[in-house]
């Protein structure tokens, strides 16, 4: 937990990359979208609180956050959301996501061996070593596990293969 | 005092059936098995084995994720100690003395001391949580909607005040958490919120999905990111299991220190294994006679935050089973349990269903003595399981996660919510906005609202009853005092003290 400081200090990392600063900016974009989405919710009284009463609360609250959080960011140095010891994160985030995508779309037409190989070879994607033989093995037996476990074993009513 | 020996013999009566203690032994294996892997924590863990719990009933379900859950936190301290990697956020500093003691040959004496202080802490932490629910149960039943409101806002504030990181940010994660539990139909004038036009939002984001998200999903990732760390697995065999009579001496008044402390603030919200464990730590160190030991294998050091974290995970149930209150992600998990298997938490549980509260109380004291039996003979096993390498670990974690959370309703769509949350679960670490507070605010964000409608009816729009109720007004300046504590910034660097310490 504790925080090794860079050569360069925290003082020279400039203020749109600081931590706080784009945490702040998260804060606002949220609580920016849920007051548009919400435009049209009734409101109401305190006494008789329509639909977008609370949220829209919130959303205020929220977006007043994520500004002081930005004032913050910007008159306190802080770290950078870029280190250097930390390789680029696009490649584990597009494949992870991608496998659990691919999952999702393939799991009820395909069935639960295909979704499962899927998953498992673009998952491995994610990795910085790919070692083809050892994700072919692992391959083999998540889905001899996830077969025995939850279509055997729960009795879930998942396709094991593709019906044709 | 024997209407509690009567509900102990019920609570036991119930957990003792073969069935029960057969799932608190899988609860536990399991538990144990994946604690004792680095890179995933307690609170992933409990998510990702949530659904297979659906398929039991209320009682054995909620047996089972408890002992994953102490099984875990078990699991967390066997690779601090041998690997120098701390399996659980809660026993980071178990590997510092830890490590050490099994760097000089004495590992089998600090495992040993870690599972009998961590046995110890169970015994006294299950007695606390049957002397002291059902009065707090009795004060909850005379709470209104109001005092409701109110103590929900208390435990949000206590949380973040009690969570590390920016209070700010933590503040702002909660309500993120509350927007989010607000997605779907709104119960009271039937609109909908947040939905998109789409049917399957329209009872709201599934709560499985956000906690398999953020927690296993984001973790991955992050994981992935920092890359493949090195271990350095302890060679040498562990010969001795048990602590010499010095080493015995040193330990078991830092057991005795540690359960008190960790009993007190597992209690208190946002308080539970982690804060108990540093809190600890810090303190064994101040009142040693010689400081200087600690780092280099003093006993006392794995003695005293072993017992605290699990004290201090054992009484985090009290809130959780007398109020509906969670103080922390793990018990937001086990509220969502509740409330998929149709039980409405509060303090109407224990007179409701006698035996699901005695049961799950009973069988965390038998979960408490199987981990002794699983882990101090077969911890030669679980050594070797450190072997299995991350990059063919994480793909059984994903693909547990995935199907996990598509079996909670065969929805698909509850499998993409998924992969958005891991994505948000990642960018979170990455910016520093603790995730637990959001988890919080998302259970809690539904109760708060019903609560502050009806509060609002009752006083007929006036939003001083708050503060016109004794029992509201004393637990709003309470959550109050506690954030005007935090800003005070000789506090502030003291709690910054307290969880860094290392």
């Amino acid at each position: 937990m504790s925080v090794g400081l860079d050569t360069t200090g925290p003082s020279r990392v400039p203020y749109y990359l600081r931590k706080n600063v784009i945490a702040g900016l998260m804060f606002i974009a949220v609580a920016a979208l849920g007051l548009f989405l919400s435009r049209n919710y009734p409101v109401g009284t305190a006494l008789r609180m329509g639909t977008g009463y609370v949220p829209r609360l919130l959303c205020w609250v929220l977006g007043g956050l994520g500004v002081l959080s930005v004032i913050q960011g910007v008159l306190v140095p802080g770290e950078s959301v870029i280190s250097e010891d930390a390789s680029s994160p696009w490649r584990p985030i597009a494949f992870v996501t991608l496998s659990i995508l691919i999952f999702a779309f393939t799991i009820e037409t395909l069935g639960v061996v295909i979704a499962t190989a899927l998953l498992v070879v673009i998952g491995a994607l994610a990795g910085r070593d790919l070692r083809p033989l050892e994700v072919a093995l692992t391959g083999i037996v998540l889905i001899v596990l996830t077969v025995a476990t939850f279509v055997w074993g729960l009795g879930l009513t998942i396709p094991i293969w593709p019906e044709w | 005092m024997p209407e509690i020996f009567q509900n102990l013999a019920l609570g036991f009566s119930v957990a003792m059936t073969p069935a029960n203690l057969g799932f608190a032994l899988v609860g536990c294996l399991v538990g144990t098995l994946i604690g004792v892997l680095p890179g995933i924590g307690p609170v992933a863990t409990v998510a990702m084995l949530l659904p297979l719990t659906f398929y039991l009933e209320p009682t054995s379900g909620l047996i089972m994720l408890a002992g994953i859950f102490y099984g875990a936190q078990y699991g967390g301290s066997t690779t601090a100690i041998l690997v120098n990697l701390p399996g659980e956020t809660s026993s980071v500093v178990t590997c510092i003395d830890g490590h050490q003691m099994a760097k000089q040959g004495r590992a089998g004496a600090a495992l040993a001391t870690a599972a009998l202080g961590s046995f110890f802490a169970g015994c006294v932490s299950t007695l606390l949580i049957a002397l002291f629910s059902p009065p707090l149960a009795k004060v909850g039943q005379s709470f209104g909607a109001p005092e409701y409101f109110s103590l929900m806002a208390l435990g949000l504030i206590a949380a973040v005040v009690l969570a590390h990181g920016s209070v700010m940010k933590a503040v702002a994660m909660v309500i993120l958490g509350l927007l989010l539990g607000l997605v779907g139909t709104d119960g009271n004038t039937g609109g909908q919120r947040f939905t998109f036009g789409l049917v399957t939002l329209a009872d709201g984001i599934g709560f499985v999905p956000v906690a398999i998200g953020v927690f296993g999903v984001g973790e991955i990732i992050a994981n992935l990111v920092r890359g493949e760390e090195t271990r350095s697995l302890v060679q040498t065999k562990i010969t001795r299991l048990w602590p010499t009579k010095e080493e015995f001496k040193l330990a078991w008044p830092a057991v005795v220190r540690g359960t008190s402390l960790g009993s007190i603030l597992g209690v208190l919200p946002g308080g539970g294994a982690v804060l108990s464990s540093f809190a600890a730590y810090a303190f064994e160190k101040k009142i040693a006679r010689d400081p200087s030991r600690f780092g280099r294998g003093a006993i006392e050091g794995v003695a005293g935050p072993e017992s605290a974290n699990n004290a201090g995970a054992q009484t985090s149930f009290i809130p959780m089973l007398t109020l509906g209150l969670p103080g922390n992600a793990v018990m937001a998990l086990m509220i969502g349990a509740l409330t998929i298997h149709g039980i409405q938490p509060g303090p109407q549980v224990m007179t409701e269903r006698p035996t699901l509260f005695w049961g799950m109380i009973a069988s965390m004291w038998i979960g408490n003595l199987m981990l002794v039996i699983i882990n101090l003979p077969l911890i030669g096993i679980w050594v070797q399981l450190l072997k299995v390498p991350y990059r063919v670990l994480y793909l059984a974690i994903l693909l547990f996660c995935a199907i996990g959370v598509y079996t909670v309703g065969n929805n698909t769509l509850d499998v993409i919510i998924t992969a958005i949350f891991g994505v948000l679960g990642y960018v979170f670490i990455r910016l520093e906005c603790e995730p637990a507070p959001m988890l919080l605010g998302f259970v809690l964000g539904p109760l708060m609202e019903e609560n502050l409608r009806r509060a609002m009816r009752i006083s007929g729009g006036d939003p001083m009853i708050f503060v016109n109720r004794p029992i509201s007004l004393g637990l709003l300046i309470a959550a109050a005092i506690l954030l005007v504590i935090v800003a005070v910034p000789a506090i502030r660097s003291k709690r910054e003290e307290a969880f860094q310490e290392s």
